[in-house]
């Protein structure tokens, strides 16, 4: 049995000989020889590596454990030597031999342990014998964590510099559960998963901390969905409505505008009190740069937080980006704020935990992905809700992004997380390129909640909407080879063809509810039929501006009743009439 | 916790990979198979555990019904012996329970005077009795081609978002509201908010004074979502032997269980199955399944959800779930994509019962006749797609119009849906469904538009719309 006791500076051979004696006694008749080493980088104190325990007595250990609850072995030791009056070795000593000697219970090891293992971001460490699941723990200045704790041993998966971590080296554990700063001074800035600042603004000043992992609230703390989350987006908000609290997918191929929707929804969240968490997982890190970029451009970057891992963070960062962003967003949500948190995108996050998985020897299943992926989102998801009132009425939305490849929406991860939101956005390239933007599908998209929660106004206007556009593209397919219209077909295709056009929008160009209930009501009123498809992109701005220029009275009706009435109808229908006249002449 | 009970065995953890932890106990003492533990976390809560293999002397590998998080070796585990045990009886109803049983609805104790344990054996074979009665739903595609049985075992089988739940809200609302009796409702790895707002509006309707919901939903760990089947299945069970009852169990959605059992299996150190499935798939699905049936004592009517994972029917959990099931209803998203609620498939559905001896001799026909009409629509679609219609002869156009009619006749305002669709609920008779689908077959109703057949009721109706 070899003991190894590292210092900074070589021990005098009496100081030897007192270690030696407390060790003997502990292994007693056992060989036991030790091996002495010169470390600098322990600062000063002592390192005793027996077997599996650790003896850390080093400053090297106080200056990382100025946290911890106990009395600091520095503070203990100064005690000593100004009580008895002892050299600072003896008092070292002394409290090393208590510790020795008080060593009958095993929970009163040192926590500290020793990397035997490291490869590919995975570690294997002897010792930690204290170690909590899921705890934090610190490598020599890299972080790990946690997450298989076996008889004999402790597996653990390094945050960031892997390459760092090598066979020998010391590991702390923190006595914490992984934790993210939280609070309003988050507000502006662009943090790494584990909390450091990445915008070079400076440190962050922040109020306080939560773990990245919670329990989502159980049923009887939650409310009910009931007040709407605008898109300004609204082809969504009429028919894909979101309620605050809802967990609404984002999916469909690169390149189909997922983004977009979740940017424009955070501008258009500018003055309505809603706080804003963005999570980029894995992403190039110029486009996260050029989303914050357009967020600054339109004032979002006030009310929003963006939680950064990119494509060069290891798997494990990216694993724990969107848990820190939920707990970020769950301080809000918990101090009775509404907040928005976009997943940008859970299908590079599930990649990520699959490599991690595969590393960790834990078996493949569908697609390779391990059998708790549906866990993995399930719980962060769940994490997004509407508190009840007793808990002070906030809600977390969450819009969560998944990449389809060639559309296809049934592979395992997309359909995983179909199962777990609210319901979808699903936007589609062929659509996208046939100039339909946002490139909806209305067939596939659905929200199960919002409808509930949308004005009374909106309700009125875009009812039937959905069902009448998708039986309207299956018509199209059908019709295509066209024998004989009847006449109500004609109209029924005719009809699709304006609110398709209707709803086509720009890229960060929100409109409010009150002009989207306007528009809306004269396309369902079929008051559209009258002008050709290809200038309804051009009626409706002109018929904007004239709304703006002349019809305040409908904006304002519709703004302080939250509804459009029948006497409003009628006025509005006149009001439109007289446009027409004007537009066509 | 009374530490001081002498009966009280100890131990301590020793292995902790996420759900599953390993204890071991002083003396060598073995907790039995499923046997309850319950580790100490030393600030005041319990995290329970269930033994599920006996690893070596002394030591006991248990699956985790609570969160692990902040779990660390060393911790001290006790057991007093027994295994999962609920209350039962009519004191449940009302009320809402997690996986052990305990009262999540902040109303206090559940004062029964018994309790079960969730596991049990299943019912012998001479006890077992068949089921021949339909159960009337009043959703016109499940009670002409796919009608359920009462005592019987029914899958609603779809992937994800294409309305099971709602469409199983639909029946607790049709079948429960309706016929009365007891029901239980169980929730398994489901949504949370979906579980608050079935309580609400059980409460709104008054129907959960018969009513009992036991929920472990998706944010729990698998080894809730594992057992919280048999906690809702031992209620009805009690219902049914015990006080002789005929009992209503639904549960959304019986595949969860089966994957919360494949996320803990590599861990308990089984090597993986198809498409990563325990090893133990077919018999965990078996021991559950065979333990919902209809007994001589009283019968059980259960609605079950079945999730399709990556919507594919051949995936090893729903084909295992197939076998086990009296009449199958299959959710599409083709359907879906044609924008009809609810997007059952009328041509993959099935149900034991649709023969003429237990239906009748016309209800048989027409639905026969139907799925003929439908299945010759389809096949027809490509030489229209290439060809056009112009091209079908006469007799083949009227079966491409009347199928479609039927196709969007299939749709129906759901009393559930109706925020959504702006519409109010229908209810159809079976009678009346089987009339409108004879006169559509007839050639009776050709004289009506398309569009009239779309989200209605009967045939009356489509008369209405027409105008």
């Amino acid at each position: 049995m070899e003991i190894r006791v590292i210092t900074a500076s070589p021990l005098s051979e009496q100081e030897k000989r007192k270690i030696e004696k407390v060790f003997a006694d502990k292994h007693k008749g056992e060989s036991v020889s030790f091996r002495y080493e010169s470390d600098s980088s322990v600062i000063g104190g002592l390192l005793i590596i027996d077997g599996d325990d650790f003896y850390d007595a080093t400053l090297r250990r106080q200056l990382g454990n100025l946290k911890s609850h106990d009395e600091p072995a520095s503070e203990i030791i100064k005690r000593k030597c100004k009580e008895k009056g002892v050299s600072e070795f003896d008092a070292i000593h002394e409290l090393l031999a208590e510790k020795v000697q008080g060593y009958k219970n095993e929970r009163d090891r040192i926590k500290a342990g020793r990397v035997y293992y490291s490869g590919d971001g995975v570690i294997r460490i002897h010792g930690l014998n204290d170690v909590r699941y899921d705890e934090l723990l610190d490598a020599d200045g890299v972080k790990a964590i946690a997450l298989n704790l076996e008889e004999n041993e402790v597996g653990a998966i390094v945050l960031d510099d892997e390459d760092k971590v090598k066979a020998g080296t010391i590991v702390r554990a923190t006595g914490n559960i992984v934790e993210v700063p939280v609070g309003e001074q988050l507000l502006g800035r662009v943090i790494s998963p584990l909390g450091e600042p990445m915008d070079g603004l400076g440190a962050l000043s922040a109020s306080g901390t939560r773990p990245i992992e919670a329990p989502a609230p159980a049923i009887p703390d939650r409310g009910k969905v009931n007040s709407p989350l605008q898109t300004g987006i609204m082809a969504i908000d009429a028919m894909i409505p979101i309620g605050k609290g809802q967990r609404e997918l984002i999916i469909g191929d690169r390149q189909t505008g997922k983004t977009s929707i979740a940017l424009d929804t955070i501008i258009n969240q500018k003055g309505k009190n809603v706080y804003c968490v963005y999570v980029a997982i894995g992403q190039k890190a110029s486009t996260v740069s050029a989303f914050v970029h357009t967020l600054n451009e339109y004032d979002a970057m006030k009310y929003t937080v963006v939680v950064c891992s990119t494509a060069r963070d290891s798997s494990p960062m990216q694993y724990i980006a969107p848990y820190a962003g939920c707990a970020i967003a769950e301080e809000f949500m918990y101090s009775g704020k509404d907040v928005l948190i976009v997943y940008d995108d859970l299908s590079k996050h599930a990649v990520a935990y699959r490599a991690m998985s595969l590393l960790l020897k834990r078996p493949p299943g569908r697609e390779a992905y391990p059998g708790d992926i549906f866990y993995l989102h399930s719980r962060l998801l769940e994490r997004a809700a509407k508190l009840s009132d007793q808990l002070g009425g906030g809600s977390m939305t969450a819009l969560p992004i998944v990449e389809t490849l060639a559309g296809d929406i049934s592979a395992y991860v997309p359909t995983n997380i179909i199962s777990i939101t609210d319901g979808q956005i699903y936007l589609e390239s062929e659509l996208f390129n046939a100039g339909v933007r946002p490139a909806l599908n209305v067939g596939l998209s659905v929200s199960r909640v919002g409808s509930s929660a949308q004005i009374k106004g909106m309700k009125k206007v875009s009812g039937k909407l959905r069902l009448d556009l998708s039986q309207y593209r299956e018509l199209i397919v059908f019709t295509q080879f066209g024998s004989e219209l009847d006449p109500v077909t004609q109209r029924m295709l005719d009809q699709g063809a304006r609110a398709t056009e209707m709803l086509k929008q720009d890229l960060n160009a929100p409109l409010d509810v009150e002009h989207q209930i306007i528009l809306l009501y004269i396309t369902m009123k079929e008051m559209l039929l009258k002008v050709p498809v290809n200038k309804i992109s051009s009626f409706k701005k002109q018929f904007t501006d004239y709304l703006d220029a002349n019809g305040g009275k409908f904006i304002e009706a519709i703004r302080s009743t939250g509804d459009l009435t029948m006497e409003a109808q009628i006025e509005l229908e006149e009001f439109v009439e007289k446009f027409l006249e004007l537009y066509n002449r | 916790m009374k530490t001081e009970n002498k009966n009280l065995k100890t131990g301590k953890v020793i292995v902790v990979l996420g759900p599953v932890v390993d204890v071991k106990f002083e003396d060598n003492y073995m907790p039995a198979i499923y046997e309850k533990l319950l580790i100490d976390r030393e600030d005041g809560k319990y995290v329970a555990l269930e033994a599920l293999q006996h690893v070596r002397a002394g030591v006991v590998r248990c699956i985790a019904l609570q969160a692990t998080e902040g779990v660390s070796r060393g911790m001290r585990v006790v057991s007093n012996g027994r295994t999962i045990e609920v209350p039962v009886g009519e004191e449940v109803l009302g009320r809402v329970l997690n996986v052990l049983g305990e009262p999540i609805d902040n109303m206090g104790e559940v004062k029964a005077q018994h309790r079960r344990p969730i596991h049990r054996k299943a019912p012998d074979f001479f006890e077992q009795s068949a089921a021949t009665e339909v159960l009337e739903t009043g959703i016109k595609v499940i009670d002409l081609i796919a009608p359920y049985a009462r005592g019987g075992k029914i899958g609603l089988f779809g992937g994800a978002g294409v309305g099971k739940t709602v469409l199983i809200m639909e029946l607790i609302r049709n079948v429960a509201h309706e016929q009365g009796g007891y029901s239980i409702f169980t929730g398994v790895g489901e949504r949370s908010r979906e579980g608050c707002e079935m309580i609400e509006d059980m409460r709104d309707s008054g129907v959960i004074s018969n009513t009992a919901l036991v929920f472990g939903q998706m944010n729990e760990p698998p080894g809730s979502r594992m057992r919280v089947a048999l906690t809702g299945l031992t209620l009805a069970e009690y219902f049914r032997d015990e006080m002789n009852k005929d009992v209503l169990l639904f549960i959304d959605n019986i595949y969860r269980f089966v994957q919360a059992g494949s996320e803990v299996s590599a861990l308990l150190g089984r090597m993986p199955s198809a498409v990563g499935y325990q090893p133990t798939l077919g018999t965990e699905v078996g021991a559950l399944e065979e333990r919902i049936t209809t007994t001589k004592t009283g019968s059980i009517t259960s609605i079950q959800a079945v999730y399709v994972p990556a919507d594919d029917l051949t995936d090893p959990a729903p084909a295992a779930i197939f076998s086990h099931l009296d009449a199958t209803t299959v959710l599409s998203r083709k359907v879906v994509e044609q924008g009809i609620y609810p997007a059952v498939n009328p041509l993959e559905s099935t149900s034991r019962i649709l023969e003429p001896r237990i239906v009748g001799e016309e209800h048989y026909r027409v639905a026969r006749a139907t799925q003929e009409a439908l299945q010759r629509y389809k096949e027809l679609q490509d030489i229209i797609a290439i060809l056009g219609m112009d091209e079908l002869s006469e007799e083949d156009k009227n079966i491409v119009f009347r199928a479609r009619k039927m196709q969007r006749f299939f749709s129906q305002p759901l009393f559930v849906a109706s925020v959504f669709t702006g519409m109010e609920g229908r209810y159809v008779p079976v009678k009346t469904t089987v009339e409108c689908f004879r006169e559509i077959l007839a050639g009776n109703a050709d004289k009506y538009p398309e569009s009239a057949f779309y989200m209605v009721g009967d045939l009356d109706e489509v008369k209405e719309k027409a105008k």
